[in-house]
């Protein structure tokens, strides 16, 4: 009670204002000065207000918004003649009375929202409004402005931009700034923060001994051109590109997306410039002369997870895609958290709902599946990325099949002759007896109450259900003038193994076929797995939406060939199809005829580069009427299916097609014939007859065979490519997306910037509107993050958030200074980093004295340097680095340390450690499966690559213990120093070379003694008792020199993994 | 059982003990708002450095409710077991065999991938006899004999329902509150809002069976922490010779030889530290010797070898099998005597979209007895009391089979629009029946629980506001139940 007493008094009164809680009061008087909306009042009102009364318009309550002045100052909608803030007038501003209310009806914020004001942010929203409640633009979204920071003089002096800027700081706090760090501590900072590796014993000594003027500077040129500074750079961009070797969501299967790491490794090597790294990556495949690098850099857009379980509905994992790369794209490039606006209106950031789909437009336009591959094939669209090698081979191949073209023509055109002769002799004669093509026939099913084949009856096909579940009778029915097969859309016919053409070869297939009125979608037949799944490998006739789709694939829908028909498909009568192909993986060569008619068809996708068969010994062929889990043709009816391995003419796909027959022109004399009437006859001979053109064609079809033999084993990288026509975008209503709302066209938000009309809508407009010179996030968000990789946290905390919710920056000044000297120079990132690393403010000793570190325990006035615990990286590395187990090979596919036993099992795989010395690779390289993270790098709070993340987590845990203690990463990394110390004669220097390698310094003498009683007794302990040493000495795959008493050796490498225990190699000082 | 710090606004452990010395909560904080208490507070308590408001920790820390739950022990049945053929008794489908499902019962509402496409959808069903059980005259299959015997216990919830038809999506949304991944799971929000009350062990551990069928894969992110600390994980421990990782030390080397060794790792810490005086050092130390702990402990903890062998009989003969359902069963049972906050066991093997007969007898037969003789078990402890057991998976089963029907064989496919689930123990009404279905177990016709209800309830039993255990990320306070849930107050005892 007494407490309750104590907060119902209210006592004083600020000078004419009203009365006010002696708390708030006892607050109010403290604050002098004026207060800064963005630095101190929007803090509060963002946070416990603006959820309802800010940007989000469908959650405003009372119709009061107060994230703008206009708003906030005019009337109440609610409440007539009231205003929420007067500026000037505490007495008159409603928000006022309201905060230090005790009523809980009246008070805000509202005791349900479970939030509420402190004393002190009542006291200065009241001071606030006080003094004008004037309210600024949110910093983050004006463009900044370098200003040259004031002179020092005295112990604050400084030459240096930053440190001008740090001391300033400083000064006005009266708190001086820490001298240089010691050499050694200075130089293993240095070398871990630009290479991601510590220096070496050489290195150090080098550094030690050199005392000229510009030594350290040396020592950042040198580091700056070693190609591990591309890797150290990777590392963190990685997480920010999500990038991972598995595609995530339930099944989690592997791919390979290295080709993009090892772009990233090289643009940082080679300094490309920023606005270039970005270019690339968002639109790299829509430059000018896009080389293969650049289309590899948009590879960024594709390494979001992907989904390929068996029931999820393709639309709704297409547009998560999408939203994926909006929100990375929001997230990598601006830090604003874009991806609260996909159901609502974002609550604190002026990004609408709309704002969001605008955005998503940008990455709408790719032909992809939202359910992908079952089986490892990658998905598409992907890029083909020949070695040298295969290079030759392809474009050899390339150049014989255009010879052979060439050749194939003067062939047929030599062989007019031979028609003409034929013709002439009545040749054609014979074809009077033939009711359909017999040239090439392959197999015909009659379907009149058998499914077996009429030109072999050792072909036969079976009804199936599922997967290829047998045991169904076909159903027949009546129609075209006998028995005809009818199908329920759930079993299929399948022709078991029949009609199996690689897309080197030419084919045609023909079927009578009578569809429902009933039937919008549905497979007519196909020649695939049983099962449907968007990732479609084959050739299929297909109806769409009342429309027949070909479709030929390697894997749908960007590897492939895709024709539409312009028009809906006649129902409820017998029609006839066939489908034709000449085997030149060309839309033009791929088509259909509807009762010998060509079918007028849109081209949605001529992109086929990989085989359209399986290659497995048991290829699934041709299946009729249904496929599991896909919508089949119900209540359909076909007959007389006609299979053919080569391309009819048109004649011959009319007689097909009852239209005409070959009577009406054998019964013929030759000079009844009319001319077009030769010329149908011209062509049937030089296609189906004469042996030379056969025989040509025969060899064309084989080097196009040898061409995707040899295109098989190319790998592939997913990346971007458009649409040829780009996709509608509409606004989906709750983020939902079978729920379309309006639709909406490419644009940015114009409260961040307006977007330029010299831009194109596209992509690459978007890249350039990001890096165009008034965008005020870009650059400022880039330094952040560079700062936060060299100082632990970035001046802006917040580093993932420049919103309203995000950290208000530690020193504007200075983070505005190097965001436009950053982009002035060029977009310069090593010469960013050699700006921040040769300051005074970085070489700083990092000790912090007591009082410091209670004043600024997160070091945000840099009144010292920058101390850290290693990162997962760094830490394994560190070791391998110091026991010289380490490959330092950069790049290409990732690799598979040590892992305990089992841990790939929850998720139905199995993990097999590498054998070679490709497992002592930088832990860059290991293999990120989504599910299932590396327990080593994830103990360390590495990140699981789920989504973009700009910022790890910092724990220290007893599982980080038991990792550094008995992971054979590190224990093997142990027993290695271990033997190597063993060789050395004299027990101290051993000691002290391990520390200076795990701990860049050498050790003091009373670590060496601490370390030389542990190395003694655990030497008596493995000599009275070698059995201790076995486990130790059997870690890993390294053996260890037979000829060195293993009790030494034991007991050294206990030696050496205490000090990779131990707090001088585990944290960066 | 870590330490973190510098990002989250939360009390250390440390803090949070002097103000449990200082305070009695329930008093203190009964009826009054927590503002007022929390600004009363300030009054007695120093700011930690962290710069949140002292309210906002004590929000973030400490139960609102008095809690009925100490502990959860969660029976997660991966893959969606049908209801059909477990609690959710439906007669009246019998003589439908093979119909078409009505469409005045679909609803044209949404089907999976798998079955959308499907021509017909015959109904089927159970091909197995039910009987009604126990003073609460439950109905069970009698696939479940065992957990027949003990339905008093139970309040069988029939009126479950998830808005998500996939496993990825629905067991992801079961586990943290939202479909994607990146946010916490249960244990991870009940470690973070409620601590550890045992030193030596992790506050979440998981166990996975390993004699279920892997059907449907399991994804580490399900007991990850997502945004939390990640000293809120839960731990997986392991049937074999590295429960948990990384634990057991180099063969030969044991457990005195590392006290030494790290005796003299903490002399050599502590002379590091000199110069420096960072108190990051003195938070590893400690977490080094609660590796040391765990080294002891958990070996200990995972060795059942030495339980009597009416615990052994009670649990079943599979229980003898290090790994199996009915081994975890027993293991989870001593990790609650040992207080550990949340125990959450993985039995894959629900996925029965064809075969479903078969492969429900086998799956019913492994997980029966154990499920049962957990409640029996921590019953004649006296600890059902304050634990509360729960039992499900992430969603329900069709009443129409997918792909073919004959009376031995059919399938069903996902189903969210209901399925059933178990608790017992803690705070729930025991021999309880909650919630129904309509003829044809497809739509919720009583009494509906979201999972987000489900969540809230489970908070409330722990003793937490589900609106109030929140935590700032990227700007947006989150919690386990996003915006909604309400707490089912009808099955509270």
């Amino acid at each position: 009670m007494g407490l309750i007493a104590f907060l119902m008094v209210t006592a004083a009164i600020t000078d004419n204002g009203p009365a006010m809680p002696a708390d708030v009061a006892a607050e109010y008087k403290k604050i002098t000065g004026t207060l800064d909306y963005n630095q101190h009042v929007k803090p509060i009102l963002s946070d416990k207000c603006f959820a309802c009364h800010g940007p989000d318009k469908a959650k405003q309550k009372a119709g009061l918004r107060l994230d703008q002045s206009k708003a906030a100052y005019g009337p109440l909608p609610e409440s007539p003649g009231m205003f929420a803030i007067v500026p000037g007038n505490l007495k008159k501003s409603e928000v006022f009375h309201r905060i230090i209310s005790l009523d809980p009806d009246y008070l805000m914020p509202t005791p349900e929202s479970h939030l509420s004001l402190t004393a002190k942010e009542k006291a200065i929203v009241a001071k606030w409004i006080d003094q004008g409640a004037i309210y600024q633009p949110h910093w983050a979204f004006v463009k900044p402005v370098k200003k040259d920071p004031p002179a020092l003089d005295g112990e604050y002096a400084a030459d240096h931009t930053i440190d001008r800027f740090v001391r300033t700081r400083l000064k006005e706090m009266n708190i001086k700034p820490a001298k240089q760090a010691s050499k050694e501590l200075l130089l293993r900072r240095l070398s871990l923060d630009l290479t991601g590796l510590p220096p070496t014993v050489e290195e150090i000594d080098a550094f030690m001994a050199d005392n000229s003027a510009d030594a350290f500077e040396k020592q950042v040129n040198r580091l700056l051109a070693s190609p591990h500074y591309g890797e150290r750079m990777a590392t963190d961009w990685l997480d920010l590109a999500r990038f991972s070797d598995s595609h995530g969501y339930t099944v989690d299967r592997l791919r390979d997306m290295s080709p993009y790491r090892d772009w990233v490794i090289k643009a940082y090597n080679d300094n490309l410039r920023y606005d270039r790294f970005i270019h690339e990556q968002l639109a790299g495949d829509m430059m000018p002369q896009a080389s293969r690098d650049m289309i590899i850099a948009t590879a960024f857009n594709r390494n979001h997870q992907q989904n390929l379980e068996g029931g999820i509905v393709e639309e709704e994992f297409q547009t998560e895609y999408v939203m994926d790369r909006t929100n990375t794209f929001g997230e990598a490039f601006m830090a604003m958290s874009v991806g609260c606006a996909r159901c609502h209106d974002h609550k604190y950031d002026p990004i609408s709902q709309k704002n969001y789909y605008e955005l998503f437009g940008f990455f709408n336009n790719v032909l992809e599946a939202g359910q992908i591959s079952w089986n490892e094939d990658m998905p598409t669209p992907t890029l083909l990325l020949p070695t040298e090698k295969q290079e030759e081979v392809i474009a050899h191949i390339n150049e014989n099949i255009e010879a052979q073209e060439n050749k194939t023509m003067k062939t047929i055109s030599a062989a007019t002759r031979n028609a003409d002769e034929w013709i002439a002799q009545q040749g054609y004669k014979k074809l009077g007896t033939e009711k359909i093509p017999l040239p090439g026939l392959m197999a015909r099913y009659l379907f009149n109450g058998t499914l077996v084949s009429e030109t072999d009856t050792s072909k036969k096909g079976e009804m199936k259900y599922d997967a290829g579940a047998k045991g169904d009778k076909p159903v027949f029915t009546n129609g075209r003038g006998g028995q005809v097969l009818l199908l329920n859309g759930d079993t299929y016919l399948d022709l078991n193994g029949i009609g199996v053409f690689r897309k080197s070869e030419p084919f045609s297939i023909g079927v009578w076929v009578w569809i429902p009125k009933t039937m919008k979608d549905g497979v007519i037949f196909h020649k695939s797995e049983a099962e449907r799944l968007y990732n479609f490998k084959g050739f299929h006739v297909n109806m769409k939406n009342d429309r027949l789709e070909i479709l030929m694939a390697h894997t749908a829908p960007s590897n492939a060939i895709i024709k539409l028909a312009e028009k809906d498909v006649a129902r409820d009568k017998w029609i006839h199809l066939t489908l034709t192909y000449d085997g030149s993986s060309k839309a033009s060569g791929f088509n259909l005829h509807q009762d010998g008619a060509l079918v007028p068809m849109e081209v949605v996708k001529d992109k086929l580069y990989k085989d359209i068969i399986f290659f497995r010994e048991k290829e699934p062929g041709i299946q009729i009427g249904g496929w599991w889990r896909g919508v089949g043709f119900k209540d359909g009816r076909v007959s007389d299916m006609v299979i053919y391995d080569r391309q009819l003419t048109t004649y011959e796909i009319s007689v097909l097609a009852n239209k005409t027959t070959w009577s009406t022109l054998a019964d013929k004399n030759y000079n009844d014939l009319t001319d077009n009437e030769k010329k149908i006859l011209s062509s049937y001979y030089l296609m189906a007859v004469d042996t030379s053109v056969r025989n040509e064609m025969t060899q064309l079809k084989k080097l196009r065979t040898s061409l995707s033999d040899s295109m098989k084993g190319i790998k592939q990288l997913m990346v971007m490519e458009e649409m040829s026509k780009p996709k509608k975008t509409n606004i989906l209503l709750r983020g939902q997306y079978d729920q379309p709302g309006t639709e909406v066209f490419p644009n940015t938000p114009t409260d961040i910037l307006p977007y330029p009309a010299s831009l194109p809508r596209n992509r690459l407009g978007l890249a350039k509107w990001l890096t165009h010179e008034d965008h005020p996030l870009t650059s400022r968000v880039a330094v952040n993050r560079i700062w936060q990789q060299f100082f632990g946290m970035g001046l802006v905390k917040s580093s993932e958030d420049f919103g309203n919710q995000g950290n208000l920056p530690s020193n504007p000044q200075l983070l505005d200074w190097l965001a436009v000297e950053f982009r002035e120079s060029g977009w310069d990132l090593k010469k960013l980093i050699r700006l921040i690393v040769t300051s005074e403010t970085y070489k700083q000793d990092s000790y912090a004295s007591p009082a410091l570190r209670e004043l600024d325990p997160e070091n945000s006035l840099l009144a010292r340097g920058p101390s850290g615990r290693l990162t997962a990286e760094m830490m394994r590395d560190n070791a391998l680095a110091a026991s010289g187990l380490i490959n330092k090979k950069i790049g290409g596919e990732s690799m598979k340390p040590y892992q305990p036993e089992g841990l790939w099992e929850i998720n139905s795989a199995s993990y097999k450690a590498d054998s070679t010395d490709a497992m002592y690779r930088r832990s860059l390289y290991i293999i990120s499966k989504r599910t299932v993270p590396h327990p080593t790098m994830a103990t360390f709070d590495a990140s699981e690559r789920s989504s973009c993340l700009s910022r790890r987590q910092k724990t220290n845990t007893p599982l980080q213990a038991l990792v550094l203690l008995n992971d054979p990463s590190f224990l093997e990394a142990a027993k290695v120093m271990g033997e190597k110390m063993s060789r050395e004669a004299n027990a101290d220097y051993a000691i002290r070379m391990a520390c200076k390698k795990l701990t860049g310094r050498d050790p003091s003498s009373k670590e060496l003694e601490v370390l030389r009683a542990l190395q003694r007794t655990e030497l008596e302990k493995f000599r009275a008792n070698p059995d201790k040493a076995k486990g130790l000495l059997n870690v890993g795959i390294y053996q260890i020199d037979k000829n060195i008493d293993r009790a030494l050796i034991a007991s050294n490498t206990i030696v050496a993994s205490t000090i990779m225990n131990s707090d001088a190699t585990i944290t960066k000082r | 059982m870590g330490n973190h710090h510098h990002d989250e606004k939360r009390l250390a452990g440390e803090d949070l003990k002097g103000l449990y010395q200082k305070i009695d909560r329930r008093n203190f904080l009964g009826r009054t708002a927590m503002g007022l208490g929390a600004i009363a507070l300030q009054q007695m308590l120093p700011l930690s450095s962290s710069g949140a408001t002292l309210e906002d920790q004590i929000m973030k820390a400490l139960p609102s409710i008095a809690p009925k739950a100490k502990r959860v022990v969660f029976l997660f049945m991966a893959g969606g077991p049908s209801q059909f053929e477990t609690f959710d008794y439906k007669p009246k489908l019998q003589p439908l065999y093979g119909t078409q499902l009505p469409d005045s019962i679909r609803k044209g509402q949404r089907l999976t991938g798998m079955s959308a496409n499907q021509s017909s959808l015959p109904v089927v069903p159970s091909t197995y006899a039910f009987k009604q059980h126990g003073k609460s005259r439950t109905w069970v299959s009698e696939l479940l004999p065992y957990t027949a015997q003990v339905v008093d216990e139970l309040c069988v919830i029939k009126s479950m329902h998830t808005e998500q038809i996939n496993h990825d999506p629905a067991i992801t949304f079961f586990q943290t509150g939202h479909q994607l991944p990146g946010r916490p799971s249960i244990g991870s929000w009940l470690s973070y809002g409620l601590g550890s009350d045992n030193k030596n062990l992790p506050a979440f551990i998981v166990l996975i069976s390993k004699d279920a069928s892997k059907d449907q894969p399991l994804y580490a992110r399900l007991w990850g922490n997502g945004f939390l600390p990640s000293e809120h994980q839960g731990v997986q421990f392991r049937a074999g010779k590295d429960p948990v990782l990384f634990l057991k030390d180099p063969e030969g080397y044991d457990g005195a030889d590392r006290k030494e060794m790290l005796e003299h790792l903490r002399k050599l810490n502590e002379i590091q530290n000199e110069p420096w005086g960072d108190p990051e050092v003195n938070a590893r130390i400690s977490q080094y010797e609660m590796a040391f702990r765990m080294q002891t402990s958990v070996p200990e903890i995972m060795d059942t070898s030495k339980e009597p062998a009416e615990v052994f009989d009670l649990y079943g003969p599979a229980s003898k099998e290090n790994g199996t359902f009915a081994a975890n069963c027993i293991l989870a049972r001593k990790l609650l005597e040992k207080d550990v906050r949340f125990v959450q066991l993985y039995h894959q093997g629900w996925d029965h979209h064809g075969g479903l007969p078969k492969n429900m007898e086998q799956q019913c037969k492994q997980i029966d007895q154990p499920s049962a003789a957990l409640i029996v078990d921590l019953k004649r402890r006296g600890m059902l009391e304050d634990t509360l057991v729960i039992w499900g998976g992430e969603f329900g089963r069709t009443v129409y089979s997918q792909g073919k029907i004959s009376p031995d064989n059919y399938g069903r496919d996902h189903h969210p629009r209901c399925f059933t689930m178990w608790m017992a123990g803690a705070g729930v009404k025991p021999g309880f029946n909650y919630g129904a279905t309509d003829d044809f177990s497809y739509n919720i016709i009583k009494n509906p629980v979201h999972i987000h209800d489900f969540q809230a309830t489970l908070l409330h039993l722990t003793g937490i506001d589900h609106e109030q255990l929140t935590y700032k990320f990227q700007g947006r306070r989150f919690r386990l139940t996003d915006v909604h849930g309400h707490v089912v107050h009808d099955i509270l005892a």
